[in-house]
């Protein structure tokens, strides 16, 4: 008997390793296979992305430094002179917090580990001066930022100096597209959001009249880049796209042109005070129309704002704020005891981020090269739950979970899973990928 | 253990597993014949031939083109910090008569007559990180781009430039060129052109140049022409005479794939451009590109003889590229290729020729010093390399 069922079991567990075995086809990104690009029409010639960068450079041989009385851990954020403050505050303390816990804990094999904190200003590439001052300051690893510009700005040079970084705020899809073997990103980008958005605006609310009002700056203009190639493909492309400053107030010019063009929704796509303030001009001009808006309304800046107004808008949120995650339920309240206020989503990212930057430190030691091969192996920090959810990282070791659908209801934030973009739902069929998904 | 061999079970799943395995094969292969792998990994997706074909760009040497042929170097001497360097980590070389700047994290060495002389801050250089050397044909002026300013070395003297003594664009100098009367630089916030007649600088953004961002890392000058490498945004070509722009971008315009493979620049995110001989070259960390000014090529890793598709930096002399990548040294003349490789385990390696899609390999002891390389120049019959872990100096040979 006990023969049988050991001989049934290994022939279930063979025929279980060459089921699943296989080596699935996955699109880079999440790319639903409807949006791969060309794809409808031709293969292309290379792409990228599909497998990990290595780094061959010289350094896993330097021996740790002895002696040292603090470890050194850079932060890199917006804590003064930008409209980003807010939410560099709260990274601030979302990886503070995670410092003083490992410190806590004994710190790195007793000794203390120290933030040392930069103010980014993405002006003339201030953000790659500031990593040079990290190098000369001997950090082991940094964590930021959550501007585009200044993080590309950084990123470079973290390359060239060979510092591992730790990215839980900026949102970018091309901020790991850059092929930079020393930078991975936990908070899930705008990709994401925009394919969520688009499949909510077009497939189930069944829109096709977008017009889009969204910032001038780098955030605005990559974010709304895959919504209006993902709108485009399913068939209503953008009907007008108008831009801002950010720190303007008053939008009615653009919002009377939108009024024109008699869309049947409106996409925002800024930061939380500006969206609010766009908000309330688009009702005070009498259009009803649905709102939609990227994550960054999901603040108390922009609730306060925007007041009733804010009712019935949907976004996108990269984890559910909501959830009842133990590990979450704890961290909010050890964070409103620390800091005074509510945790918002860059806190918590920042929090997990710091706490993988710290661990790989714990594992690797101090050598930069080896914290990058561990934050990069795609297997030590591959599912790790943190109190944002799950990491699931792609080959550019970005974060690609699966990210949450909000909407204000009675005046506060609902959280629920994000609309799946499902093969049967597709504008057309690829026949060679029949079956597969 | 017989008895488990002799069961009809046993005999039943060793049956079992070994169809499942000629299926699976099967399935493997047949996915390869058909072209119907989408997605294999780092591989250049193999294509039917009416898909996309490849043409012959006029202008490329032939393969048995003995004058263009691609010069092989060896007998490498390498060195780091016990021969007197300040630091391994290389990050650039400069080849200048008799002397041979090479900038190290730690320092600048110069190289004269078999010895290393180094200079720091100390000695009044605005950085120890030295990231780019260039030395005026004009006057001789030694120019320093360092992780924190510019440095010109003249008459024995270290003179500092900065953004806020002088107007530079960053103090981050990425590639640092003089070009006549001109000192070119490359950051982080924007490409520069100092004039060292009217002593002005003249600021390069997305404000008044077709760069999507300030974003610059890499510049060389050609035929009246400056190339600016802007990262995200392609090539920036302008002509300081006319004050024209053109700017030259991936054409399929999304980062995840190249469309078609000679096209245009294989990847926007540039790190490097050197013109020579009527012939633009261009790095990328997705591949490289050539430009005659007409036909774009590509090159990748999977169909040529580049050692890797991440190229920190190229230079070109006459009608080869020299590409510094993060695993080999590679040259080109656009049809054949030399390929430097050390091996992992000893300070050995092979130059590996491909002449007409045909490859040899030429054993080196020793090779060059690590397979990280950073920075390239030479001149005459020497070329020198700065790697991740010291510098080498290489001596064309005669084969």
């Amino acid at each position: 008997m006990i023969k049988r069922f050991l001989f049934f079991s290994l022939f279930a567990a063979v025929t279980l390793l060459n089921v699943y075995g296989q080596a699935k086809p996955a699109n880079y990104g999440n790319i639903p296979d409807e949006l791969v690009a060309f794809d409808k029409y031709m293969k292309a010639y290379k792409y990228h992305f599909l497998e990990p960068m290595q780094f061959y450079g010289a350094g896993r041989e330097k021996i740790a430094p002895v002696g040292l009385k603090e470890i050194r851990i850079g932060f890199l954020g917006p804590l003064e002179g930008t409209n980003l403050v807010l939410m560099g505050k709260q990274m601030l303390n979302g990886s503070t917090m995670a410092i003083e816990e490992a410190n806590k804990r004994g710190g790195f094999n007793g000794i203390p580990y120290k933030l040392m904190v930069h103010n980014d200003v993405g002006l003339w590439g201030a953000a790659a001066n500031e990593i040079v001052k990290m190098d000369d300051e001997g950090v082991w690893a940094w964590l930021g930022s959550i501007d585009d510009f200044v993080s590309h700005v950084a990123i470079r040079i973290t390359l060239k100096l060979e510092i591992p970084n730790v990215n839980t705020g900026n949102p970018d899809p091309t901020f790991t597209e850059t092929n930079i073997p020393w930078v991975i990103r936990t908070i899930p980008d705008d990709r994401q959001a925009c394919y969520v958005m688009a499949k909510q605006m077009v497939d189930i609310d069944k829109h096709k009249r977008i017009a889009v009002i969204r910032t001038g700056s780098r955030y605005g203009r990559v974010g709304v880049v895959h919504l209006n190639r993902t709108t485009t493909r399913l068939g209503y492309p953008f009907i007008l796209e108008e831009r801002f400053k950010d720190g303007e107030t008053d939008f009615t010019d653009r919002l009377e042109r939108i009024k024109k063009t008699n869309p049947d929704a409106i996409a925002i796509w800024g930061n939380a005070k500006e969206s609010a303030l766009i908000l309330n001009q688009i009702r005070a001009l009498g259009m009803n129309q649905p709102v939609y808006t990227s994550d960054r309304v999901i603040s108390e800046e922009f609730m306060k704002i925007a007041g009733k107004n804010a009712e019935g808008i949907k976004t996108t949120c990269q984890y559910n704020p909501d959830s009842n995650d133990p590990k979450l339920k704890a961290f909010r309240i050890a964070y409103r005891q620390r800091f005074g206020i509510e945790p918002d989503v860059i806190a918590a990212h920042a929090y997990d981020g710091m706490n993988i930057l710290l661990s790989a430190v714990q594992k690797a030691g101090l050598n930069r090269a080896k914290i990058r091969d561990i934050l990069t192996d795609n297997r030590t920090f591959q599912g790790y739950e943190g109190v944002t959810g799950k990491v699931i990282f792609d080959q550019t070791w970005n974060n690609i979970r699966p990210i949450y659908a909000a909407k204000v209801v009675n005046g506060k934030f609902e959280f629920g899973p994000a609309p799946r973009w499902v093969k049967e739902e597709v504008i057309y069929k690829k026949v060679s990928r029949e079956g597969e998904y | 253990m017989k008895k488990i061999v002799r069961s009809n079970y046993f005999k039943i799943t060793v049956l079992a597993v070994m169809l499942l395995g000629a299926l699976s094969l099967g399935f493997i292969l047949k996915e390869k014949e058909t072209g119907k792998e989408y997605t294999q990994p780092g591989m250049v997706v193999s294509l039917p031939d009416d898909l996309v074909k490849r043409a012959a760009i006029p202008g490329l040497p032939a393969p048995d083109d003995a004058e263009k042929a691609v010069p092989v170097y060896g007998n490498w001497k390498n060195f780091t910090t016990k021969d007197g360097l300040p630091s391994d980590k290389c990050y650039c070389v400069r080849v200048s008569g008799d002397k041979t700047y090479v900038g190290t994290h730690d320092g600048l060495a110069v190289y004269e007559k078999g010895k290393w002389k180094t200079y720091t801050s100390k000695d009044g250089l605005s950085h120890n990180g030295v990231v780019s050397v260039d030395v005026s044909e004009i006057t001789g002026d030694v120019w320093i781009g360092t992780l924190g300013g510019l440095t010109r070395w003249s008459a024995g003297k270290f003179e500092i430039f900065n953004q806020f003594n002088s107007g530079m664009p960053n103090d981050l100098v990425y590639m640092v060129i003089c070009d006549g009367p001109d000192v070119w630089v490359t950051t982080g916030g924007g490409a520069g052109r100092y004039n060292t007649l009217k002593k002005e600088w003249e600021i390069f953004t997305e404000q008044n140049a077709p760069m999507h961002e300030p974003w610059t890392y890499g510049v060389s000058a050609g035929d009246g022409k400056v190339y600016i490498a802007a990262w995200g945004g392609g090539v920036i070509e302008y002509n300081p005479k006319t004050k024209q722009f053109r700017d030259h971008t991936d054409p399929d315009g999304f980062m995840e794939i190249d469309l078609q493979p000679d096209d245009g620049l294989v990847h926007d995110i540039t790190t490097a451009t050197s013109y020579a001989d009527g012939i633009l070259w261009v790095s990328t960390y997705f591949g490289m590109s050539r430009y005659d000014g007409k036909y774009w090529k590509g090159y990748f890793k999977e169909d040529s003889g580049l050692a890797s598709n991440f190229i920190n930096f190229l230079r070109a002399e006459g009608p080869c590229a020299f590409m510094c990548t993060d695993n080999g040294f590679s040259s080109t003349n656009g049809t054949n290729w030399v390929t430097y490789k050390k091996n992992e385990n000893d300070a050995n390696g092979v130059a590996i020729v491909t002449t007409g899609g045909v490859k040899k390999e030429i054993p080196q002891s020793p090779s060059i010093s690590h397979n990280f390389i950073i920075g390239v120049d030479g001149q005459d019959d020497v070329m020198w390399v700065a790697t991740s872990k010291g510098v080498s100096r290489g001596e064309k040979l005669k084969l």
